[in-house]
């Protein structure tokens, strides 16, 4: 939901975003965007004190007796896991419980870096597995209605915490990073800014909780959503439910967790075809598929943006060389339609009319044989457009080149192991 | 089993989403109108009102609705009005020069002394023991109003208390009013307003 | 008896519901009927959306974001400020659904507008914004769009029209957005003592809030940025603070 869509676009100075970013984002006097602005604290914080705050909060959560967990922590195959586990375990001393929601786009790697998660922490797992006949009619409509193939994703990855902690009267729940603050610098880290249902619904669920489909959809039943709701005030308040984002504590910085994750814990990463990043979304089919896909065409950038934005901000590369990167991945080929298409039982050329309609101001053009052109006007670019395999040199992301993903691949089904040669789709 | 419907009068003045929005989460059907024909057919018929009483009284007049609220009363229909809608109910306003009002509960709208204005939360005294509002008695409702319905004291059936007492809702028969907003109260509106709807349509 | 007030304020630039600090400095929030139904859930004593640059850009209220708040049946009283030029705009804006409105830019352009308005929604609905600060042991009262500001004493304040409104928002603009910021001399200070206060401007903590509203004269305060840090941020102000007549904490049961 973009508010600020009236008013025309200005562009941060320093890394690649503009005010028309999704989540909101403000430039001041001096050209600067919010996002960049916040990311400076993570240069003059005094971390060392902070951290001593985080120990202060979580203490009064150990639990002594020994008979159950001190919190919650919510876990995938990817996405900075392993650096929160390895912080709530290994240096604030938590016995947490790990909880997961079975997206059911995982990738072989994503259900062996998960294994191998809770294998090496040694540490007790939930997983939540919604029925396929659900997951797919919520999709198909969230799909169809607002172009967004990820609603159940991110709408049950928020809520089986929550659930859980309540379920379990476990309160604490602990989260890593906080999107908003280190996307468009929704709020300074010394605001400590915890879970909220606000945030959860604006910005996680683009403004729809399970409710809001059942009431404006006339496809979905009670049955369908239930499982995805969030728990209400009273029941948040008799468990005492706070969550909290270890980054507001540690400072964040994603490329070195998870290589600092891979020598320690033998966590991998895979090289993804739209985007420079192999550590994060290696466990989804289609978060860097047709998901990223959906983004581009609707809000006119994809997440090679988002991870140029914070390798810009980290000083590892210039706005120059951000730039070439965005343009070298946006606009390459998106993988795996055709199981996506198989999945949720449409035709790709029922997908190529869903998205043509969802495309804002022609930006997408999908043929039927799966052709997806992106066809808005290029972007003007501050210089010239540099190499890209020298800007990939530079940054030396890795990759587990055994376990990048094929053509043919097909989701793994969680139930069915994760052996390189079992892949049945069930 | 059928569910009751509350009419809602519509005049031309005003937003009625928050007291629509409140009978349909008790599980009423709610029709905004200014239909008589359809009006009448409601189990009980509601009077918004925001702004000025004259203003008010001539967009009614504008749509034949004065004559009508008059019949529907003396037919025994359950009227209720809510803020201005209440003082509309009184025999005459003095805001703005003198005004006729509906006179269907007698008494006069007049400044309200020595305070001027009554704004924000305050608790509400049930008196006489109307039934309608004795669950709600010493509940916090949103008040936001500088005139006050002084009706004789054997058809108040609520009052509040600034520096003096005054009140704030009216009774006849099947006709009540309220000064304050019961949409805007929260739950204890909502209660409000699900007592005064069944304790006035049920049989 | 009449409860003091937490009022939940939610400021709108461009369209975006924003954190502000000072006024100078913004930081996103979201979507500004998403931040206002969230304060409706958690039981907010009033709401008060400010579209800060509706004046400077010459806009008129946002009619269209009173529209769309006005169709989420909120059950909680709400006031707009920003943007309101004349009768005819305020008159909209409550028949939108507002239930108070908020002026400033008509303060300095044109006071006789006030009267007008005044009686056409009732003195109870007008609420003056008057950002101050003190700089000496004197207050200023500061043009937000110009910068400019007033010295005001017992005779300036006089020359306000202060009978067409009803309450003031005393906004300590320096610190807004700042922890622990408000100027607590500000209500002590203030040359009109008719009108009651509500105050705003860097409350954050529970103390404050308990400090200022034994203030006889202050009938509620406003609260913006620090409202989003936490979950149930008012319930649990509400629950902290028993030296004043709140309203009790309410924790939805769905």
């Amino acid at each position: 939901m973009n508010s600020s869509s009236k008013f025309p676009p200005i562009k941060c100075r320093r890394c690649l975003y503009t005010t028309d970013h999704p989540l909101g984002l403000t430039i001041d006097e001096e050209g600067v965007c919010s996002g960049c602005r916040i990311h400076e604290e993570k240069d003059s914080l005094d971390w060392g004190k902070r951290w001593e705050l985080l120990k202060e909060l979580v203490a009064p959560y150990k639990v002594l007796s020994g008979r159950t967990y001190d919190c919650i922590v919510p876990v995938s195959g990817a996405n900075d896991s392993y650096y929160v586990v390895h912080i709530v375990k290994k240096c604030l001393g938590l016995n947490p419980l790990l909880v997961t929601y079975n997206k059911y786009f995982n990738t072989p790697l994503g259900v062996r870096n998960l294994a191998n998660l809770r294998i090496k922490f040694d540490c007790d797992i939930l997983y939540q597995n919604i029925n396929p006949v659900s997951v797919k009619k919520i999709t198909r409509t969230t799909l169809r209605e607002l172009g967004n193939i990820y609603w159940h994703c991110l709408a049950g990855q928020t809520a089986f915490p929550v659930q859980t902690s309540v379920r379990y009267k476990i309160p604490l729940i602990i989260w890593g990073a906080h999107q908003g603050i280190e996307q468009v610098g929704m709020f300074s880290h010394e605001h400590a800014v915890e879970m909220s249902r606000r945030y959860r619904k604006n910005h996680d669920l683009i403004g729809l909780e399970a409710d809001d489909l059942l009431s404006i959809f006339d496809t979905l039943n009670e049955d369908d959503i239930w499982q995805y709701r969030y728990p209400d005030d009273a029941t948040l308040k008799m468990v005492e439910v706070r969550g909290i984002y270890l980054g507001n504590y540690v400072r964040w910085d994603p490329k070195m967790q998870h290589e600092k994750m891979m020598k320690l814990y033998n966590y991998l990463g895979a090289n993804l075809d739209r985007t420079f990043d192999s550590y994060d979304y290696v466990d989804c089919f289609n978060y860097m598929g047709i998901h990223d896909y959906t983004k581009l065409i609707k809000h006119g950038y994809s997440k090679v943006t988002d991870h140029a934005c914070r390798e810009i901000r980290h000083g590892r590369i210039s706005r120059e060389e951000g730039f070439s990167l965005v343009n070298h991945f946006e606009s390459k080929p998106v993988p795996f339609i055709d199981q996506f298409c198989q999945w949720l039982e449409i035709s790709p050329r029922s997908l190529a009319f869903i998205l043509n309609q969802h495309g804002a101001n022609n930006r997408a053009s999908v043929g039927y044989d799966g052709n997806y052109e992106y066809s808005q006007q290029k972007r003007r670019a501050p210089t010239k457009l540099l190499d890209p395999s020298e800007i990939l040199s530079k940054l030396a992301f890795e990759s587990a080149t055994s376990w990048e993903l094929k053509a043919g691949d097909q989701y793994i089904t969680f139930g069915k192991g994760w052996s390189k040669n079992d892949r049945t789709l069930c | 089993m059928n569910r009751k419907i509350v009419g809602v009068v519509d005049y031309g003045l005003g937003n009625h989403a928050s007291v629509r929005d409140t009978f349909k989460s008790l599980d009423y059907r709610c029709i905004i109108s200014s239909d008589p024909e359809f009006l009448s057919g409601c189990d009980l018929i509601l009077l918004p009102g925001v702004g000025a009483f004259p203003a008010a009284m001539s967009a009614m007049r504008d749509r034949g609705l004065i004559s009508f609220l008059c019949t529907q009363a003396r037919s025994g229909q359950p009227i209720v009005g809510l803020c201005l809608g209440m003082q509309l109910l009184a025999e005459s306003s003095l805001e703005h020069g003198l005004t006729e009002g509906l006179g269907l509960i007698p008494g006069q709208v007049i400044p309200l002394e020595p305070d001027h204005w009554h704004i924000g939360w305050n608790t509400i005294e049930v008196i006489n023991q109307d039934k309608l509002l004795l669950p709600s008695h010493g509940e916090s409702v949103y008040f936001n109003h500088s005139y006050v319905f002084a009706a004789p004291e054997e058809y108040q059936i609520a009052t509040a208390q600034l520096k003096e007492s005054f009140p704030v809702a009216v009774r006849l028969g099947n006709i009540v009013g309220l000064q304050f907003h019961p949409e805007k109260s929260q739950l204890t509106g909502r209660a409000i307003l699900k007592n005064l709807v069944d304790g006035l349509t049920d049989a | 008896m009449l409860k003091k007030r937490l009022i939940g304020v939610v400021t709108v630039r461009q369209g975006l519901a924003v954190q502000s600090f000072g006024y100078s400095r913004y930081l996103p929030l979201g979507s500004p009927e998403l931040v206002i139904e969230n304060l409706d859930r958690w039981g907010a004593d009033e709401i008060l959306v400010q579209c800060i640059d509706r004046s400077v850009q010459k806009l008129g209220p946002d009619f269209s974001l009173l529209k769309r708040v006005g169709d989420l049946g909120l059950s909680t009283p709400l006031i707009y400020g920003g943007g309101i030029r004349h009768t005819d705009d305020a008159v909209k804006v409550i028949s939108l659904g507002a239930d108070r409105i908020l002026i400033d830019s008509i303060l300095w352009d044109s006071q006789p507008m006030i009267e007008a308005i005044s009686r056409e929604l009732g003195v109870q609905a007008v609420i003056a914004n008057m950002p101050v600060h003190i700089k000496l042991g004197q207050i200023y009262w500061r043009n937000y769009r110009s910068s400019e500001e007033v010295l005001l004493n017992i005779n300036t304040a006089q020359q306000l029209p202060i009978e067409w409104i009803s309450e003031i928002l005393l906004t300590d603009w320096r610190h807004e957005g700042f922890s622990k910021g408000f100027d607590r001399r500000i209500p002590l200070v203030f040359p009109i003592i008719k009108n009651p206060f509500i105050l705003f401007g860097g409350l954050s903590e529970y103390d404050q809030y308990t400090d200022v509203l034994s203030i006889p004269n202050v009938v509620g305060v406003g609260i913006g940025n620090f409202l989003s840090y936490k979950e149930h941020a008012i319930q649990n102000i509400k629950d902290k603070i028993t030296a004043i007549s709140l309203r009790t904490a309410h924790y939805t049961a769905e």
